[in-house]
Order: C-alpha cells, then sequence, then structure tokens
C-alpha cells in the first residue's frame, strides 16, 4: 500500500514538472513561425514608390496637397490587403552634435494600430530644390604626390583612340580628374616631357612634386617621345637600339626606369601600352602603317621594356614577344562597380578587351594587383593597377595601370581606375545640412490571422 | 507476504504506465516545437533566398542578354542596384505559367510565357531558356528545397472595347483589390486599316474614382475588323507605374500570325502562320504582314526600328510557314505585327523585355500539394514599372514539412 503511495506521489511529482515545464516551454505563434518581412516590404516599397522620385517631392509637399492623397492610394495599392501600414516623414537637422530628427506632422496612415507585431524602413530624400555640394578630397593632401601629368604634347600623334585625339582626351580627362588632385599639369610639348622625365618641375607652382605624380598618357597605343631620345640626338643610347626590328623600344625601358626612379603611377588608357613612339617632328615622313605619321612602332615589346626598365633588370634586354590576350567580353570588378556608385561615373559594366596583360607579368617583373578594374578572365588581366615592389623591397616603387581594352577608349574607366585606387573621399557637404533632406519612415503591420 | 508483493506490482505497473504517458506528453511537445522550428527555418530560408535571387544579377552579370547559360543564378539588373530586376534576364526563364507549345514547323518546343493573352505572345525557344532544375542547382536548393517565383505587375490595367464604331476604350486601372482613382495614363495608340496605311497617336487622361477612363478615337472603326489597333497604356500615380495594353488580334480567314523568338541573343524572330494553336489547312489564302519594333524608354516615347523593308506573306500553298526577322536586342521594347486578308486586319504585339508591357513571369515547381509552403514578397522595379515579386518555397526533406 505503501509503495503505491508512493507511486503516485511520483506521479504528482512529474505532472508537476510537465506543467511547470510546459508552462516555459511556450511556443511561437503561427505569425512569427511563418513572419512575412516586413522590414523588406517597407523597403522595396519606399524604394518603388520613389523610381521617379515621386516620394522625394511628396516628403517636401504640405500635408494638404493633392500629392499625398496620391501617395496614399499608391500605399493601399502596392501592399497586400492584410497589411497596414503608417508612413511618417522626419526633418533632418545636423548639428554640431550630430544629426537630430524632427516629426514634420507629415504623417499617413490606413489602420488606428499596427496590430501585436510590426516592423519599420526608413529611406532618405532629398529635396529637388537643393544643389549639394560635393567637395572632393584632394590626392596628395595627406602624404606626397599629389600632381597629375596629362601628356598633352602638341607635337605627337595617337593611336587606338579613333575619334579624338591625345588632345581633346586630355582635355576631357582634366575635366574629370583635377579636382581630386592638389594639382595638375597638362604636359603641352615633349620638351616638357622631357624635363619631367629628368625629375623637373615644368610649373610655377609650389605644389607641384614630380616625384610619386600620376601620368597619364592619352594617345592610346602611342607615347610622345622627346626628340632627344631619338636616333642622332644626345640620348640616343636611351631610346634608341640599332639592329633591332623596332629600335625604339628601348625608350619604352627608359620610361620604365624612370616610372620607377621617380615613383609615378602611369597610366595607358586603352589598348596595348606602348606600341608605338611620337615625335611629330623627329618622324615627320614615319607612319604607323595606317596613314598617320609622325610615328615608330615599337610593337609588344614596347611594354616588355617598360616593365623592365620599372623592375630595373639590367642590362636591357630587346625582346618583342607577346604578352597580352583578346578575352573577349570582361565585366568590372565588384570593387570598381562600388566605387562607380561613390564617384558618379557610371562607363559600361562590360567591355571588350583585346590586349589584356599576361598574368606571366606579375612574377616576372615583381608586380601585384593592387586593384583589378575588371574582372580577369583565365590567364589574362584585362584591366587593373599593377604596383611595382621590388624583390626584398616592402614599398611600391612605380605604378602601371593599364587598360587592354578595344577602341575606342572611353576615360572615365580610367578615372574610375585611378580613382579606386587612391580612393579620395567625398565630402557632401550640403547632404545633411537643415531642410535639404527628410526621413521617410515606413511601418507596416500584418492584421488578422494570430 | 503476498500482500506486498501486490503492492510492489501494482504501483510498478501504475508507475510505468505514468511514466509511459508522460514520455509521450514530453515528446508531443518537444515534436510540436522542432516542427515549429523546422517552419520557422523554410520561412527563413524564403526570405533569404527571395533577396538572394533579387539581389544578384548572376554570373555572367549579362547572361540574361545572351543565350549562355549562367554559372550564377540572380535576376537584378546589372546596371542599377537594389531591387531592380533585368528585364532580359526575366525572359529567360522557362516560364510555368502556362502550357509549352510545340511548333510543328520547326520541331521545337517554346517557353509560353504569353500564349495571345490581349493580343500579347511571348513565346521563347526552349533551349534557350533556363529550366527550374539549373536554377535550382545554381540556388544550391536542388534536392533540399522546391520553390516558385511569381513576378507580376503591381498594377493591373484592364483594357476592353466598349464601342466599335468609332472606337471607344475602357481602361481599368486596380491596384490589389481596389481600383486607382487619379492616376495618370499616357497612351500609344498604333492602328492600321491599310497596308500603307497607319499611324501612331498618342494621349493623356486620368482615372475616376472608379479608376475607369473612356478614351474615344474618332478615325478608328473596328466593325467588321476592318482596322487593327496595339494600345499601350501607362499609368502612374503617387509614384507607383503600372503598364497595360491590348492588341487587336482576330483570327482571320488566312489565320493569324504568332510570334516566335528563335534566337534569343540574335534577336531571329520566326512570324509563323497560324490558326489559333494549329496551323492553318492547305487551302487558305495568303496572309499579309508587316511587322515594326519600337524601342521603348522609360520616357515613353517610343523609337521606331522598320525590321521589314516592305509587307511580306506567309502562304501555306507555296511553302512559306514562317518568316523570319531580326529585331534589335539590346533595349527593352516591342513588336507589332499587322496582318490581313483581304479587307480584314489584325494586330499581336510582342515584348522585349519583360515589363515592357507588362507582363508577368511564373517559374519554378508548383506549390499546390505540398505540405507546408512559406511565402515571401518585395516590391521590384523594371525598367520603372512596379513589379511585386512573390517568392513560395517549400522542403523537400524532413519531417512533416513534406507531403
Amino acid at each position: 500500500m505503501m509503495r503505491t503511495i508512493e507511486v503516485f506521489l511520483v506521479i504528482i511529482i512529474i505532472t508537476a514538472a510537465f506543467i511547470i515545464s510546459s508552462f516555459f516551454a511556450v511556443l511561437p505563434q503561427p505569425r512569427q513561425v511563418s513572419p512575412l518581412n516586413l522590414r523588406r516590404l517597407a523597403l522595396t516599397t519606399l524604394q518603388t514608390l520613389d523610381v521617379d522620385y515621386d516620394l522625394s517631392g511628396t516628403a517636401f509637399k504640405s500635408p494638404g496637397d493633392l500629392a499625398w492623397g496620391n501617395l496614399q492610394i499608391a500605399l493601399s495599392a502596392c501592399l497586400p490587403p492584410n497589411i497596414v501600414y503608417n508612413l511618417s516623414v522626419y526633418e533632418v537637422i545636423s548639428g554640431s552634435s550630430g544629426e537630430l530628427y524632427r516629426f514634420t506632422n507629415l504623417s499617413i496612415s490606413n489602420a488606428e494600430s499596427l496590430g501585436v507585431s510590426s516592423d519599420a524602413s526608413s529611406y532618405l530624400v532629398a529635396s529637388s530644390n537643393v544643389t549639394f555640394n560635393v567637395v572632393p578630397e584632394k590626392i596628395g593632401e595627406h602624404g606626397g604626390g599629389g600632381t597629375l601629368y596629362i601628356l598633352n604634347c602638341s607635337d605627337a600623334n595617337g593611336w587606338w583612340i579613333t575619334g579624338y585625339t591625345g588632345q581633346n582626351l586630355a582635355g576631357d580627362l582634366y575635366k574629370l580628374l583635377s579636382p581630386y588632385f592638389k594639382t595638375t599639369i597638362m604636359v603641352q610639348n615633349t620638351a616638357q616631357l622631357r624635363e619631367i622625365m629628368d625629375g623637373n618641375k615644368i610649373s610655377s607652382l609650389p605644389q607641384e612634386n614630380v616625384t610619386n605624380a600620376v601620368v597619364i598618357n592619352t594617345f592610346g597605343e602611342c607615347v610622345p617621345i622627346p626628340q632627344e631620345y631619338c636616333q642622332g640626338h644626345e640620348r640616343e643610347s636611351e631610346g634608341y637600339q640599332p639592329d633591332v626590328n623596332y629600335p625604339y623600344t628601348r625608350y619604352c625601358y627608359t620610361l620604365g626606369q624612370k616610372t620607377r626612379i621617380h615613383n609615378w603611377t602611369w597610366v595607358s588608357i586603352v589598348g596595348y601600352p606602348l606600341y608605338y613612339v611620337s615625335n611629330t617632328a623627329v618622324f615627320v615622313n614615319q607612319q604607323n602603317g595606317w596613314g598617320i605619321y609622325g610615328m615608330q612602332m615599337t610593337s609588344q615589346g614596347g611594354i616588355n621594356a617598360f616593365l623592365q626598365g620599372l623592375d630595373n633588370k639590367t642590362p636591357f634586354q630587346y625582346d618583342e614577344s607577346g604578352i597580352t590576350g583578346s578575352p573577349g567580353v570582361v565585366y568590372l570588378s565588384p570593387e570598381a562597380t562600388y566605387y562607380c556608385n561613390y564617384y558618379g561615373i557610371y562607363p559600361s559594366p562590360y567591355q571588350t578587351s583585346t590586349r589584356a596583360l599576361s598574368t606571366s607579368i606579375l612574377s616576372n617583373y615583381n608586380l601585384n594587383v593592387a586593384l583589378y578594374i575588371f574582372n580577369q578572365v583565365g590567364n589574362y588581366i584585362p584591366g587593373a593597377v599593377y604596383r611595382h615592389v621590388a624583390q626584398g623591397a616592402t614599398k611600391a616603387t612605380g605604378i602601371l595601370l593599364a587598360l587592354g581594352l578595344t577602341r575606342t577608349p572611353d576615360i572615365r574607366l580610367t578615372a574610375l581606375g585611378l580613382l579606386s585606387y587612391y580612393k579620395p573621399r567625398l565630402y557632401r557637404s550640403e547632404y545633411t545640412a537643415s531642410g535639404t533632406s527628410r526621413l521617410v519612415i515606413l511601418q507596416l503591420g500584418q492584421v488578422g490571422g494570430v | 507476504m503476498t500482500g506486498s508483493t501486490i503492492d510492489h506490482l501494482v504501483s510498478l505497473m501504475v508507475f510505468l504506465g505514468a511514466i509511459l504517458l508522460f514520455i509521450g506528453l514530453f515528446n508531443q511537445t518537444i515534436q510540436t516545437a522542432i516542427l515549429y522550428q523546422r517552419h520557422r527555418s523554410i520561412a527563413t530560408k524564403c526570405s533569404d533566398l527571395l533577396d538572394n535571387i533579387l539581389l544578384n544579377p548572376g554570373v555572367p552579370p549579362d547572361w540574361g542578354k545572351s543565350n549562355c547559360t549562367p554559372t550564377g543564378f540572380g535576376l537584378q539588373d546589372p546596371e542599377f542596384t537594389q531591387y531592380r530586376l533585368s528585364p532580359f534576364s526575366l525572359m529567360r526563364l522557362l516560364s510555368s505559367a502556362g502550357n509549352r507549345v510545340y511548333y510543328s514547323r520547326t520541331g521545337k518546343w517554346y517557353s509560353n510565357v504569353s500564349w495571345g493573352i490581349g493580343g500579347g505572345y511571348l513565346l521563347l525557344q526552349e533551349s534557350e531558356c533556363i529550366d527550374y532544375l539549373t536554377a535550382s542547382k545554381l540556388l544550391g536548393t536542388n534536392g533540399t528545397y522546391g520553390f516558385q517565383l511569381t513576378i507580376s505587375p503591381t498594377v493591373t490595367v484592364n483594357i476592353r472595347e466598349t464601342k466599335l464604331n468609332p472606337l471607344t476604350l475602357e481602361v481599368q486601372v486596380l491596384g490589389p483589390g481596389l481600383p486607382l482613382s487619379n492616376a495618370t495614363l499616357n497612351y500609344l495608340m498604333f492602328w492600321a486599316s491599310a497596308p500603307k496605311e497607319g499611324a501612331l497617336s498618342r494621349g493623356n487622361a486620368t482615372t475616376d474614382s472608379l479608376g475607369l477612363a473612356y478614351l474615344t478615337f474618332p478615325k478608328i472603326r473596328v466593325d467588321n475588323n476592318q482596322t487593327a489597333y496595339t494600345f499601350i497604356v501607362k499609368a502612374n500615380v503617387g509614384g507607383l507605374y503600372g503598364i497595360g495594353y491590348a492588341s487587336r488580334e482576330i483570327i482571320t480567314r488566312a489565320g493569324n500570325i504568332i510570334p516566335f523568338i528563335e534566337s534569343y541573343e540574335n534577336g531571329t524572330v520566326l512570324l509563323a502562320h497560324k490558326w489559333g494553336k494549329n496551323d492553318p489547312g492547305s487551302n487558305v489564302a495568303a496572309l499579309h504582314f508587316n511587322a515594326t519594333f519600337y524601342v521603348l524608354p522609360d520616357n515613353f516615347s517610343p523609337i521606331k526600328v522598320d525590321v521589314l523593308n516592305h509587307t511580306e506573306e506567309v502562304n501555306y500553298g507555296q511553302g512559306k510557314p514562317f518568316y523570319a526577322v531580326q529585331i534589335p536586342t539590346s533595349n527593352v521594347g516591342f513588336l507589332i505585327v499587322t496582318y490581313w486578308t483581304g479587307n480584314e486586319y489584325g494586330m499581336v504585339v510582342m515584348p522585349w523585355g519583360i515589363g515592357a508591357i507588362g507582363i508577368s513571369v511564373v517559374f519554378g515547381d508548383n506549390p499546390s500539394g505540398k505540405e507546408w509552403v512559406a511565402t515571401d514578397m518585395r516590391q521590384v522595379i523594371l525598367g520603372d514599372i512596379s513589379y511585386q515579386a512573390k517568392l513560395a518555397l517549400w522542403s523537400l526533406q524532413g519531417y512533416q514539412v513534406v507531403s
């Protein structure tokens, strides 16, 4: 009898344990088990309503405006019938202590309450009456360099820049990039090019700094050559090598050396880098085979020579073997795509590459890719920024930006590549100024069900 | 001694019975909790998968503009960010909305996104489509989850003829369950009543409190099928954009014309002589036709691209069951085909790019009969037209989550 009583006592204890544990084991409500992602729905609704900036316009209108009625119709129309909403607009006030949000009394809703659970998303809109002022950080402001040289040589011709001339590309690049550099200087002729190759300033600007400068060759596959480096002139040995197919490849070697010595960023905007050299005064009767006078071909040896000079390989070894491929359609890298939005530069995200450099140059010339402008395709890099770091060194000595695309050039890609590499910050000075921005908050709730 | 033993046995049996009962009770609670957890996991997966599909363009990003098989699946427009979808990638999804169409003259099957809905056709050769299995594999859900993706316009625009002479159209603009009053309408009317007579007119209107607008076209008479037209209207209210169309497709005495997209990458379209879903008999007359492609930018100002230099004909008796035309593929637009025999005129429209005229896409498996289906939705944009993307997801593995 005692045992039976004991058993009943045990049963009572277990029952109590079950009741107590059941009390704590609360199962979620069905709605919580399979929730509609209200936060995402709210965000995408706001984005949809602002596709043509209608929401931005409405957020700055007075409560009695017809636009608010239309917005209410649109909201009711685009949300499922079981979703209730509340849309509120806040004024963004920026001050020394940060940003404050003040309710504007602009609010619409289709229900008194949003049910037991709700979620919200916010969306910042800007007034169409405001002109935003963006001040870029200057490259070279913090640290060395900061000088941009754009080759605008009047005594040189370009190639693979069909439809343009080096000079008008230089003008466009000046407009595009000069706000981002401490100093931008147009290299007006090959004599000035020789000066900067020698490390001399070519302007009276105190900020000009040849060391760590960026040099953009706007002449496409052709590079201007100062006459001193041509056959029969005083620096012939640094620009001309007799008894080879393309004697002027030697000049490209010198350019590579100068890039290393001055720690330049050498920029090739399109095509095969350094395929020709050009000086219209010296090569008056020489043309490139396609009717463009003032040129001498260096062929595929040009880039080999440049890279040898960049990597300080001595003595110079003449090498005209090809190091490019033609991967076809190529795509902007994720990093470049990101900076398209940051800097507001929107070239086509896919381009045709017919002169992409081989990955073999990385190990052969101590280069590493600091930035992929285009995604690598197999063993070819259609566009990238290469940093040269000599063996045993820790710092870069010379940088090459090469875009191995087919013609015609899109200088926005050059600008995008440089900005993505140097990453100057943009200060949007007016963006949070009082009265120019409003924060729209859409709160959604579900009705019905449990 | 006996009493003690009996007491022992009774107590033991009661104890064992009680233990079994409580194990059962606890088990039930745990089972329910696990089931809830599984359901919750499917719902979370549904939301994640939907974002995964909508927020990446796939690999390569322009797979929607070529006929390659992507190595990564995504529907985002590669030239934009956020929830903007590529009108071309969506075109390549093998439709599960309508029955596939077999065209005996080419011996090929075609994905049926739209078969004559409002006179609109979108039939893409199946071998150039991305099928559900491929998408499942690329999304990593093959064998574990089943899904159905529906991309449909947020705003429905219904168009109905209320008078034939002169033509009067009733345009009704609806949201999900409610009419859109005070919506601004911009419309394009393409019409033809003779081989070389036709015109494009455009205008605007506003819907009334019932979401209705009535448009009269004094020059157009459609009684006795003497005029054919394609009407495209874009509605906007409060930033919400919708588009609708109606094309006056008739089956003439010589049949009608149906466009089949033969080569997606090259833009080759077969204008096939048909009679509904069947081919016309051998004794029907020749059917004459003309075709024009219009690029449709966001500003709703169509740009005309002639794809035929002169009128053509299809004729079974002379062995011309279809005629191949080539359209430009890089921009969103629509192809209008006007066909006639005698004084009977008909017109069909074929969009190039989902969103051009507001066609829906249904892709994936059928969720009906599945044990537990999670759904989620997002508002998305195609061009500037508002769409809703809905994903239904169910598990193919696990206890009480599969049927």
